[in-house]
Order: structure tokens, then C-alpha cells, then sequence
């Protein structure tokens, strides 16, 4: 495998057009936001891609482990007297050690997917539950301003603002989860992914150690998510318990990787650029509609478009006779 | 300390929210049961016929015929959904078709929640006053009684109906071997019809019930799915016994936490429950 295949080349054609994007609103903070808000998409999408497109697995509490990665990053960093961009590795790798215990479980007790999605969705409503009510450390439903993993000494220096900063640091991000994530299915994980989603019980009679694959999966996942939870906040300057329901998050990033296309490597990117694009038409004339629209387009998508634009488009590409097939 | 009467009286709130949580795992349990569907759109059903009676109501239909309208209305969305919706799921076959099932009505869901709330953005309840009883020193909330009441009334009834009627029998043979079932003649997408408008109604007149003495909003929607889960859950998926014991138990378990520590750590408790139950013994639901 080289770094200039197929999918190599993709993500650095992606990652020019994504570092360039910026620049023609620089300084406009409402399309910095759209631009950053993007990049958080995918990246939470790549994560879901590992965990539910490779494995099966079903999270849903990203919105949760978004919350304790951001959460976590700034109680941490104030209970330890510790910089929060120390802590907000450690917060991540906590998250993904939640992952990692719930594929755990899943694996040992054979949980189903509907089981998985079930237990996630309980995670999900727990977190979300403490987020609200523990008040005393996490401000509850009005939230606090969030000052911590200050980005002043990259302002000062450069002259950029504090939302161009961040989204350039989500772009890094989703760089290097991308990178990991062909490196992953083109290693032996690859193909052990696929002999599981295959039949479990061929790959394990063959000598694949299902259950490791799957809290790798798993940790990575999660770990993944809780790195982005605190970026969410950052980019938005305030943390709300709502930022991280199961409606604003998991919903969305479900929509996202399946309008992208379930397992394929920038499917995660072309889905958050199209869901956002949704958004920002609903948004001028139609918001009040655009539950409802997420709604209808995740029937829909699940009825009719199972493969994603990515598939969908090589195959038009393909028909045409510009690619080979 | 608490006064015994007072005690008593979240008892019968408990166990009045308990038959709530009943009506709605038994309508989760039914659907799972019968075609592997994890119908996540339920709890928004039973809001949408609390909208729907009160609509009616508003209109000058009267209270009878307001709720009995809504039921019918609500029956009808759900043979609607039937036949469209989970037409298709019920083309797909193991793995995918819990997937698809989970998706669809997840879709469903977040529409019919996302249209709802343009029309019905506040807080309803129905327009039923039960003035609380008084035995002694014990004072009981009149629309509690009223609940466990109606609901137990329903819920028998439906128990009856699995036991003792051919419809029923046929119902709880495919539960029991879906192939089998099929062997000795049983139509099973016609029964799966039937048992979803079903299960559409019996959540409906949980939520009915429930506006009797609280409100309702549109977000009340996805809480109620996610208490309807874990009863579901708790009670064993298939078990429509182990859902109703799981609903009163787990009602009237956030009742008395709600009383003693809050409603924040009430519902941490339902959820940390349904989580142990998930660990304890998930071969029920495999």
C-alpha cells in the first residue's frame, strides 16, 4: 500500500480542498462555524464508520462519549490543576475505554446488534441525565463558558481567529483519523473486520480473536469521539448539556454516514458537507422543518440509498466509462 | 420520617405511572416478539393520540367520542405504517431486518416529532377533572386511581385475549417458533398486521390515560419509548407477563425515588436498572 492509492489520494485532495475552504470567509464567524461544524460531522462519522460499519456494532451514546470527552477535559484539567490539553487526551482515552468495556461486555455475553444499540441508547440517556443534573460540577442546563484549552498563544502569533484555529486543529483531526482508518482496513484488521461481519463463527473457527477486534474497534471509536467532544464546545465557546442528546448528535452522524456511504473512506466527508448543506437551505426559509426532513431522509435513505453518494457516484463514473469499474 | 399516609399515596402514584410503563412495554414487547421490530416510534404514538383526543375534544366532539376517535385514529396511523414502512422491513430477513426495523421507526420517530412539534409546540393534557380522594388521613390522587383503574382494565383484557382467543394463541405460537407457527397454517404477516394497530392502540390509551393527570409534549415523545424499552427490557423482551410485572415494579421504583432523592436521580436509577437487567440475562433477547 502506498500513500499515493486511491483512497490515499482522496483524503489528500480532500484535505487541500478543506485547509483552502476557509480562506474566502475568513473572518465571517457565522460561515467559519458552518466550515468547522463540518469537520466535527466527519470526523464523529469516521469514528461510527469504525465501530458500526466495520463491526456492527451499534453506538448509540456518541453524543454521550462526546459529552464526557468535553466534559471530562475541562472537570479534569480543574480538579488535577492540569493544562486541559493534557487532559484532554486523557478524558479521550477514557471514553474509549468506555468503548472498550461495552465491546467487551457485548462480545463475552454474545449481545446481538439490537442489544448493543439498546444498551448504547441506555448509556446514552444516563450520561445525557448526569450532564443535566449534576449541576454542581456541570453548571446543568445553562452550561458554562468554555475557556479552557486556550488557543491564545496560536492567535497572538498568527493573527487568526479562535474559530479558524480550531477548525484548522479539527482538520488535523480528521486527517489523521482518516489515515488511520485506511491503515486499519488495509491492515490485518481490515480483513478481519470483514470476516466477522461475514459470520462470526467462521472467523473465530479460522483463528481471528473476534472479541479483540471488535474492543479495538470499539476503543478506537470511542476514543476517537471523546477527542472531538471538547473541540464541539470549543468551536462553540459554551457547553450545553443539548449539545450532546442523542437527537443532536447521534441522529445526525446516522444520517451522515449513510448518505456518505456505510464503509467507505471519505463517505463520512461528502456526508457532513451534504447534511450541512440541508441544513443551511432549511435554515434561510424552512427551520422549524428540519427534524422533520432528518426524519423522512432517514427513512428514506435506509429504504432506498443503503449505499451512499460515494458508491453511487463511482458507479454513475463508472457507467459512463470515466473510471474503471 | 415520612408519614405512612404519605407513603401510601406515592405508592398509588407509583403504581398508576407503573401501569403506564406497562401499557407501553407490553405495546414494545408485542412487536418485538412477533417480527424481531424494535418499534422506537412508540412512544410518539401514544403523544399523538393525546394531540389527536384533544383536537378532537377542541372541536366540539365531546369527551367519549373525542378519545375513542383518537384511538381509532391512531390504530389507522398504525395500519398505515404497517403496510407501508414495515412492509418493506419485513422483506429483509435476521440481522438486517432488527437493523432496518430500528432505523425505520427511529426515522419515524424523529419525524413525526420534528412535524408535531410545528403544530403542537406547548404543553397538553386532556380536559378530565378527578378530584382526589380522601380516606382518613390518606389523600389520593384522584386520577391515579383512575389509571390503575382503566390501565389493569386493559391490561387484563389484553392478557385474556392472548390466552384465551384463537387470534391470541396464534400470537404467542409465533413468539414461541415463527416457523412452526407458519407449519400448522398460521398467517403470519396478517397476524403481525393485527398485532402492530394493535400494539399502536394499547400505546395510545397509555398515553390517554397518562393526560388525564399530567401533561404531555411533544418531547415526552422519545422519554416515553425510552421508559417503554427499558420495561421491555427489565421484563424479558418476549415476555409480556415479565413486562407488565416490569412496569408496575419499575413505576412505582421512580416514584419513591423521585420522592426521596429527586427526579434527576430517579431516572438515572430506571436507566442503571435497565443496563443491570441488559447484563444479567440478555439470553431472553437473543
Amino acid at each position: 500500500m502506498s500513500m499515493l492509492d486511491n483512497d490515499h489520494k482522496g483524503i489528500w485532495i480532500a484535505f487541500v480542498v478543506l485547509a483552502l475552504a476557509p480562506i474566502p470567509v475568513l473572518g465571517s464567524s457565522y460561515y467559519e462555524g458552518i466550515l468547522a461544524r463540518i469537520l466535527l460531522i466527519s470526523v464523529l462519522a469516521v469514528a461510527l464508520n469504525i465501530v458500526f460499519g466495520q463491526t456492527d456494532q451499534l453506538f448509540l451514546f456518541s453524543g454521550g462519549l462526546a459529552g464526557f470527552g468535553a466534559y471530562g477535559t475541562a472537570l479534569l484539567a480543574d480538579w488535577l490543576s492540569l493544562s486541559a490539553w493534557i487532559t484532554l487526551p486523557l478524558a479521550a482515552i477514557l471514553a474509549g475505554g468506555i468503548g472498550l468495556l461495552v465491546s467487551w461486555i457485548s462480545a463475552k455475553r454474545n449481545f446481538t446488534v439490537v442489544l448493543i444499540a439498546i444498551l448504547t441508547l441506555s448509556l446514552q440517556f444516563v450520561l445525557t441525565e448526569i450532564y443535566v443534573g449534576a449541576r454542581d460540577i456541570t453548571g446543568g442546563s445553562t452550561g458554562f463558558s468554555y475557556d479552557v484549552l486556550s488557543l491564545e498563544s496560536i492567535t497572538a502569533v498568527t493573527g487568526l481567529g479562535n474559530k479558524v484555529v480550531v477548525y484548522y486543529l479539527v482538520l488535523i483531526l480528521l486527517l489523521v483519523s482518516l489515515l488511520l482508518y485506511v491503515r486499519l482496513i488495509n491492515s490485518k484488521y481490515g480483513v478481519a473486520f470483514a470476516a466477522l461481519r461475514e459470520d462470526e463463527l467462521a472467523a473465530e473457527s479460522i483463528g481471528i480473536d473476534v472479541d479483540r477486534y471488535k474492543m479495538v474497534a470499539g476503543f478506537l471509536s470511542a476514543f476517537l469521539i471523546g477527542f472531538t467532544g471538547p473541540l464541539i464546545v470549543k468551536e462553540a465557546g459554551y457547553i450545553l448539556p443539548s449539545a450532546f442528546s442523542f437527537f443532536a448528535i447521534d441522529v445526525v452522524i446516522l444520517i451522515v454516514l449513510i448518505v456518505g456511504g456505510l464503509r467507505t473512506t471519505l463517505g463520512p466527508v461528502f456526508g457532513a458537507v451534504i447534511v450541512v448543506a440541508i441544513e443551511q437551505v432549511l435554515a434561510s426559509y424552512a427551520s422549524n422543518w428540519r427534524t422533520a426532513l432528518f426524519g423522512a431522509l432517514l427513512i428514506l435513505l435506509f429504504i432506498y440509498f443503503q449505499n451512499g453518494v460515494v458508491v453511487w457516484f463511482r458507479q454513475g463514473l463508472a457507467d459512463l466509462d470515466i473510471i474503471d469499474r | 420520617m415520612v408519614a405512612t399516609s404519605t407513603l401510601i399515596g406515592v405508592t398509588v402514584d407509583g403504581l398508576a405511572y407503573g401501569v403506564v410503563l406497562a401499557l407501553l412495554g407490553v405495546s414494545i414487547t408485542l412487536v418485538f416478539g412477533l417480527g424481531e421490530v424494535l418499534n422506537l416510534a412508540i412512544g410518539i404514538f401514544a403523544v399523538l393520540t393525546v394531540l389527536a383526543a384533544r383536537t378532537a375534544i377542541n372541536s366540539g366532539l365531546g369527551l367519549a367520542l373525542g378519545l375513542v376517535t383518537a384511538l381509532l385514529f391512531i390504530g389507522l396511523v398504525g395500519l398505515v405504517v404497517d403496510r407501508t414502512l414495515l412492509e418493506i422491513v419485513y422483506q429483509s430477513t435476521g440481522e438486517d431486518r432488527i437493523l432496518l426495523g430500528i432505523f425505520i421507526t427511529l426515522g419515524l420517530d424523529v419525524l413525526l416529532e420534528g412535524t408535531l412539534t410545528n403544530f403542537f409546540p406547548s404543553q397538553y393534557d386532556l380536559p378530565i377533572d378527578i378530584s382526589s380522594i380522601q380516606i382518613g388521613e390518606i389523600i389520593l390522587t384522584g386520577s391515579s386511581i383512575a389509571i390503575i383503574l382503566i390501565g389493569g382494565f386493559i391490561l387484563a383484557i389484553l392478557l385474556i385475549f392472548l390466552r384465551r382467543t384463537f387470534l391470541g394463541k396464534a400470537t404467542r405460537t409465533i413468539f414461541q417458533d415463527e416457523r412452526g407457527a407458519q407449519l400448522v397454517g398460521v398467517n403470519i404477516r396478517r397476524i403481525r398486521s393485527l398485532i402492530f394497530v394493535l400494539s399502536t392502540v394499547v400505546a395510545g390509551s397509555a398515553g390517554l390515560i397518562w393526560a388525564s393527570g399530567t401533561t404531555v409534549s411533544v418531547g415526552t415523545g422519545f422519554e416515553f419509548t425510552s421508559f417503554a424499552l427499558i420495561v421491555s427490557i427489565v421484563g424479558g423482551v418476549r415476555s409480556i407477563g415479565g413486562a407488565v410485572v416490569a412496569g408496575l415494579l419499575l413505576g412505582t421504583v421512580n416514584q419513591f425515588a423521585n420522592f426521596f432523592v429527586g427526579s434527576y436521580v430517579a431516572t438515572i436509577i430506571l436507566f442503571v436498572t435497565a443496563i443491570v437487567a441488559l447484563l444479567a440475562k440478555p439470553e431472553v433477547l437473543a
